[in-house]
């Protein structure tokens, strides 16, 4: 496959992801404006935002005026990330940056994945705001969510797993891994308001996560943050689970390019197998500390800049390439 | 009632029962025109015998579901994303093509016709421009004047003396054919890119969906297998052994043919390469992949000669790779169309082409011109600014019908700043009359009503001769009475059916 392609599939994947997570997130945070306390909400945005890599746009300097805007202005807030297309993570301007990467990979494309993304786009280009806002703010992400859903699908169902699905695979678990790091790592330093039980706030990090039922199933009802982020960090079973998306990410590498054949330990395979390392270091024996008790934020710097260096070495490696590795002699 | 039932019950053409007549039942808004060759209809309003069926099922289906049909087809294009991109100068936007559901149909003879004047046209023009390349026989015998020819901007020195795959200069060339009262007429030649190949797929596609039992009954020639014979034509001029490696060349996505070379490239199975995928080394041409550089042997080149190679044509250029040229010129890469085949579709050189015809194929020519007048001659040039209210001018190297002007259409103060503009480079122009384009049914503002239309074929030269396939791009100018096909004109396109003996 072209190099330009490979970096097409790989950003197309990334941008289908960045949308999804972030209508998740803006779902949560939409369905909330109707029974939660606004010291929560306020701290909500603060969260997404955060997480997202932004500032809240045009926040008061003020504490206490920032706070009633953050709430008196949710809809705003909330359309800047799904309609403005000035705003790079909005979900508009990242489902137009992921249909810009696939149209220019339709001789790649199987025809369905095209007209699937094409048809989420028009939907969300052509949506009614003004009026969704009003009548059903959450089910407009919502529907969102259910058309990347689809898209999901369709991807699993009709591509073939060559180059080009391993591209847009690793581009959406590099970009889930990135998000999930700095989720987290949100979350946990000022996800949680003063008043409200702990556990409820780390019980909304597993429903955003869509790991609430696994947590109950696995754990009890009652919600514990180390548990939270034990789970969320280092269980492969969860697929919102930073350890999965590694997962995912060291075998996409070695259908890429299987080690020993062209890139013994190549970079990007070299950086993924350092992150399973601290993970796996990370986790502590049976007499180490507890998970969750302070160790977590140096860990989620440095799984950032990992998760960072690992995308860098990706699109050097097979994408932005010197053109002098590859001439024949 | 749908579409297919009313295919069903309409049956086998019957030619005692006489159904569909314009200005009649559903043709009541149809109103015919003996100025113009009607395809659907003979002069007394009576469909024509290769029309009947199609008469019988427009007749019988209600509007509603017509417009339903219609509805399906545009929206296949939208989800689909078949587009063309117009570039605006603030912003690029996206256009579908509009499509009208009601096919013009063709029968066998005359397609027949079509195909071997095109047929004949194109090994012609491959013999002239192996000839202006390299002897200059025609020039020295005065069969196309040397300074028109070696004056045109078209002209590539570069291509002088160099040995050209199989002598193919034009291996994909598309004609605009027009039909008058007087019969079949070529209006224009495409030997640089012609495009649109892929609407004619997606405009049969879409048809087929949407007419299912109509298309079956009506025996259409099958044109599906385009892709395949490009691939093998473009395959053919390499002399690699093995499985020569093909790939299309796209200035890139803001390209407004862009969805074509995305759609033909995938269909071929070969790589789409924008010139920042591409490096010479050695005089090889090699693409960059994700595991290193691949090299690549043929390139159906969908940009224009100026922008193929910085090195050796226009050095701003960043569409194309620095040193393909040469790589060319090494025999290390085939390029088709080869560079300097605008020449031949130069509109001055058109009005030469039966001459060329004749000289190197002792034929006479299959398809007429359309009456043309050169600028460049005294009397040409008289004659244009005498008759400007009545003639279409076009500039000699247009295309899309820009920079044209049609006088019937046109303001005294237009005229007045064309004719100016002839007169200071009357070279530049040449002038036809208006020509009396044959309409096809169309469903337009809920109704049947007859538009202008024309058809491009395209045409296949390949190592082993040519190739066409049964159809091609038909262009409809929607609004009514307008003459201007072209999909930058407001034009749109149906499909053609050419039908089987």
């Amino acid at each position: 496959m072209l190099a330009r392609e490979a970096g097409d599939f790989y950003w197309m994947g990334r941008y289908i992801e960045r949308t999804e997570q972030t209508a998740r997130l803006l779902r949560h945070q939409l369905t909330g404006l109707v029974d939660t306390p606004a010291d929560e909400l306020a701290l909500g945005w603060r969260v997404l935002y955060r997480t997202l890599g932004q500032s809240v746009p045009d926040t008061p300097e003020d504490a206490d005026e920032a706070e009633a805007f953050l709430i008196a202005d949710a809809y705003t807030l909330a359309g800047t990330l799904v309609e403005d297309e000035t705003v790079p993570d909005s979900m508009i301007s990242c489902w137009r940056a992921a249909r810009a990467n696939a149209s220019q990979l339709r001789p790649q494309l199987p025809l369905r994945v095209w007209t699937c993304l094409n048809r989420g786009y028009l939907w969300i280009r052509d949506c009614d705001f003004p009026g969704a806002w009003k009548i059903r703010p959450v089910e407009l992400v919502a529907e969102g969510i259910d058309r990347l859903r689809l898209l999901a699908g369709v991807v699993d169902a009709v591509m073939p797993r060559d180059d080009s699905w391993r591209f847009l695979e690793l581009g959406r678990f590099v970009e889930r891994f990135q998000h999930q790091t700095s989720l987290l790592d949100s979350w946990d330093r000022i996800g949680c308001a003063p008043k409200r039980q702990p556990a409820l706030t780390w019980a909304d990090l597993l429903r955003v996560c869509g790991a609430y039922e696994l947590y109950c199933r696995r754990f009890t009802m009652t919600v514990h943050r180390g548990e939270v982020l034990d789970l969320m960090i280092r269980d492969p079973e969860v697929p919102r689970s930073l350890r999965f998306a590694l997962y995912r990410i060291e075998n996409l590498l070695v259908g890429i390019d299987p080690l020993g054949n062209r890139h013994p330990l190549a970079p990007p395979h070299r950086v993924a197998l350092r992150l399973a390392a601290v993970l796996e270091a990370d986790a502590g024996g049976p007499n180490s500390p507890g998970p969750g008790e302070g160790r977590e934020s140096g860990l989620f710097e440095r799984l950032a800049q990992d998760g960072q260096a690992l995308h860098d070495r990706v699109m050097a490696a097979y994408v932005d390439y010197p053109v002098e590795e590859g001439l024949p002699t | 009632m749908n579409a297919s039932d009313a295919t069903s019950t309409g049956g086998a053409g019957n030619s005692r029962e006489v159904v569909g007549t314009a200005g009649s039942g559903a043709f009541s808004q149809y109103d015919l025109d003996p100025r113009f060759f009607d395809e659907m209809f003979r002069a007394d309003g009576v469909p024509r015998t290769v029309c009947r069926r199609l008469g019988k099922f427009l007749d019988r289906v209600p509007a509603e579901e017509l417009a339903r049909v219609q509805d399906s087809v545009h929206r296949r294009f939208i989800h689909e994303g078949i587009t063309f991109t117009v570039l605006g100068k603030q912003e690029v936007s996206e256009h579908i093509i509009p499509i009208d559901c009601i096919p013009r149909i063709l029968t066998s003879d005359e397609w027949q016709h079509i195909e071997d004047g095109i047929g004949q046209r194109l090994r012609a023009v491959n013999l002239f421009l192996k000839d202006i390349y390299n002897e200059g026989r025609s020039l020295r015998d005065g069969v196309v004047p040397a300074d028109l020819v070696l004056g045109c901007p078209q002209y590539r020195v570069e291509m002088r003396g160099v040995k050209v795959p199989h002598d193919v200069y034009v291996a994909v060339g598309g004609t605009d054919i027009v039909r008058t009262n007087a019969g079949f007429a070529v209006l224009e030649d495409n030997m640089r890119v012609p495009s649109g190949v892929s609407y004619m797929l997606a405009c049969r596609e879409a048809t087929k969906r949407a007419l299912p039992t109509l298309y079956r009954e009506h025996r259409v020639r099958e044109v599906s297998t385009y892709p395949e014979r490009l691939y093998s034509t473009l395959v053919s001029l390499s002399s690699r052994a093995g499985t020569p490696r093909v790939a299309v060349l796209t200035p890139g996505r803001y390209n407004s043919a862009y969805y074509e070379h995305a759609f033909l490239a995938g269909q071929m199975g070969a790589d789409l390469v924008e010139g920042r995928d591409l490096v010479v080394h050695n005089a090889n041409l090699y693409a960059r992949t994700s595991s290193g550089l691949r090299r690549i042997d043929v390139i159906y080149r969908r940009i224009d000669d100026d922008f193929t190679d910085p090195v050796t044509f226009r050095g701003d250029s960043a569409l194309g790779a620095a040193g393909l040229f040469h790589a060319y010129r090494a025999g290390n890469v085939v390029l088709a169309n080869a560079p300097g085949t605008g020449v031949a579709d130069d509109k001055a050189v058109y009005v030469f082409i039966p001459d060329i015809i004749r000289y190197f194929l002792g034929e006479e020519p299959i398809l007429a011109n359309v009456e043309t007048h050169l600028c460049r001659s005294r009397d040409g040039l008289a004659h244009t600014l005498d008759n400007l209210q009545d003639l279409v001018v076009k500039e000699v190297g247009g295309s899309g019908g820009y920079g044209m002007l049609v006088g019937p259409q046109s303001t005294a103060r237009e005229r007045e700043e064309y004719a100016d503009r002839l007169r200071a480079d009357p070279a530049n122009f040449i002038a036809q009359p208006v020509l009396d384009l044959s309409r096809a049914s169309c469903f337009v503002e809920g109704s049947l009503q007859p538009r202008h239309v024309d058809v491009r074929p395209f045409t296949l030269h390949g190592r082993d001769g040519q190739n066409v396939v049964p159809g091609g791009l038909c262009r409809v100018a929607l609004q009514r009475g307008n003459l201007v096909v072209n999909s930058s004109q407001g034009g749109g396109c149906k499909d053609l059916w050419v039908l089987r003996d």
